[in-house]
């Protein structure tokens, strides 16, 4: 596993962050430039010696590719993989993201438009704006030759790329995949969720007290960034080369509510969650924690409420990570899967940050308020997205 | 009216793009020195060494098809010279 988050630059220092109950939210200074953008708070991560990176790596690769090619490092370290089996072809690579680089994307569009000239635009850009650029910098960076795709579905990427990735070594067509999400923060990121009122705009003063999931004063949810990357492995290979292994992923499932672009609907999310548990052949009252989406807005927080109290009752515990990490968008899927196996093997379930009086209609499941300590034997993640798209992902202790 | 560098500014302020776009230490930034085999630029890299030179200098060389026949850092002096040289005489033009 590896992460660069707003928590902490590696794995380690997110769980700390975790664990301690910290805020990575923060005000942003010089957001109030952009008029009309009302949420002026986010949850950076720091990007740290990118020039471990050689050049001609790293030349192609915007702040988002940086994260995730720093994550994929770690995650392959961690792994224990040799540089053959990087390159083999049975080693494939997903991870998704929104889209590409936005900071990239931005400076294009700034070198392009006030001339409509073309002329001083560099090759890499397109490198580093392209939907698939997170995939494509660590499939080059770390050599490897097998699969690369980009899953490309908001906030769901990331675990559509790691389900994705357990579908592609069921299928036989790859050992072993690197996968995750990757996201990059600014302003017209949130913004695009500010024009749809979807974001937190009353915490600007108080940035650590926002976004508040499934709590009565949520106003929105805080866009984030980073990127967590696991490594997924055939079962038996790894256990024939003793890799250590975290987690076994045991059942995926991803679906469209097919009914409105932005509003979550809970009955697509019912059939999510009970498709991936059928696929895992696990009962609901199997699972023993269950890792919320919740960004902390009013009406995805209330869908999901219903769909976990349909599909588990009251009895499973429940947390978001989004309080103290923010919403890292395409990458959150993965980071809050690292988290989760984290709380796993720490047999701690962290809480729900900032969550202080549950809302009404979040009520009738059960909300962890303060860590509990609990063996996790499975757990359940589920990430929902803008389009409509919902996932879920059912993981294993080994 | 822009003011025509000299040879010793035209080098020095080539070696600093180098230097600052490419991460080559300036040691290694020799008149003789071949672009592609000996600096370790490629193809990609060619195009973003002109971007940097047209702002740098303030000149516009993207479609300029004597750029191809560059090989060494010399060459790449001679010609930056040339065309700023061209480019001055078609401003007073």
């Amino acid at each position: 596993m590896g992460a660069v988050t707003p928590l902490g630059s590696d794995v380690r220092a997110f769980l700390e962050g975790l664990l301690a109950g910290r805020s990575a939210v923060r005000f942003m200074e010089g957001w109030d430039r952009y008029r009309g953008l009302r949420s002026l708070v986010g949850a950076p991560a720091e990007l740290r010696e990118a020039t471990a990176i050689p050049r001609k790596d790293r030349r192609s690769m915007g702040r988002m590719s940086l994260f995730a090619a720093q994550a994929a490092k770690q995650a392959v370290l961690d792994a224990g993989l040799s540089e053959n089996e990087l390159g083999s072809g049975r080693t494939g690579c997903v991870i998704g993201s929104t889209m590409g680089s936005a900071c990239s994307i931005n400076e294009t569009f700034e070198t392009m438009l006030p001339e409509r000239d073309l002329s001083n635009l560099t090759a890499m850009q397109f490198f580093k704006c392209v939907s698939h650029s997170a995939a494509m910098n660590v499939a080059q960076y770390l050599n490897i030759a097998g699969v690369v795709m980009a899953p490309s579905a908001a906030c769901a990427s990331g675990l559509q790329a790691i389900g994705t990735g357990y579908d592609l070594i069921r299928l036989g067509r790859q050992e072993i995949v690197v996968c995750g999400g990757a996201e990059e923060l600014h302003p017209t990121v949130t913004g695009s969720f500010d024009i749809l009122f979807a974001t937190s705009a009353r915490y600007n003063d108080v940035p650590e007290r926002t976004p508040r999931p499934f709590d009565r004063d949520r106003d929105g949810l805080v866009c984030g960034e980073g990127s967590g990357i696991v490594v997924l492995e055939e079962y038996e290979r790894a256990r024939r080369r003793n890799a250590r292994m975290r987690v076994e992923v045991v059942g995926y499932h991803t679906c469209a509510s097919g009914s409105h672009v932005s509003q979550s609907n809970h009955a697509s999310m019912i059939a999510c969650m009970r498709e991936a548990l059928g696929q895992a052949g696990v009962a609901p009252g199997e699972i023993d924690y269950i890792n919320a989406h919740a960004t902390g807005t009013e009406h995805g927080d209330a869908e999901e409420t219903i769909a976990i109290r349909e599909v588990f009752g009251g009895a499973v515990p429940v947390s978001s990570m989004k309080g103290a990490l923010g919403h890292t968008l395409g990458a959150s899927g993965c980071i809050e899967i690292i988290g989760s196996v984290g709380m796993m093997e720490k047999g701690v379930l962290f809480p729900t940050r900032n969550l202080e009086n549950v809302a009404p209609n979040c009520a009738g499941i059960l909300h962890v308020r303060e860590p509990l300590e609990r063996q996790i034997r499975l757990f359940l993640k589920n990430s929902f997205a803008f389009g409509g798209i919902n996932a879920a992902l059912v993981c294993r202790a080994v | 009216m822009k003011k025509t560098l000299s040879e010793k500014e035209v080098i020095a302020l080539t070696n600093r793009v180098l230097a600052e776009s490419f991460e080559i230490e300036e040691e290694r930034l020799l008149p003789e020195k071949r672009i592609f085999a000996d600096l370790g630029l490629d193809s990609l890299d060619t195009v973003d060494l002109v971007v940097a030179l047209q702002k740098r200098f303030s000149i516009t060389i993207r479609e300029d098809e004597r750029v191809r026949s560059i090989r060494s850092l010399g060459d790449l002096y001679t010609y930056i010279m040339t065309v700023q040289q061209e480019q001055q005489a078609g401003t007073e033009g």
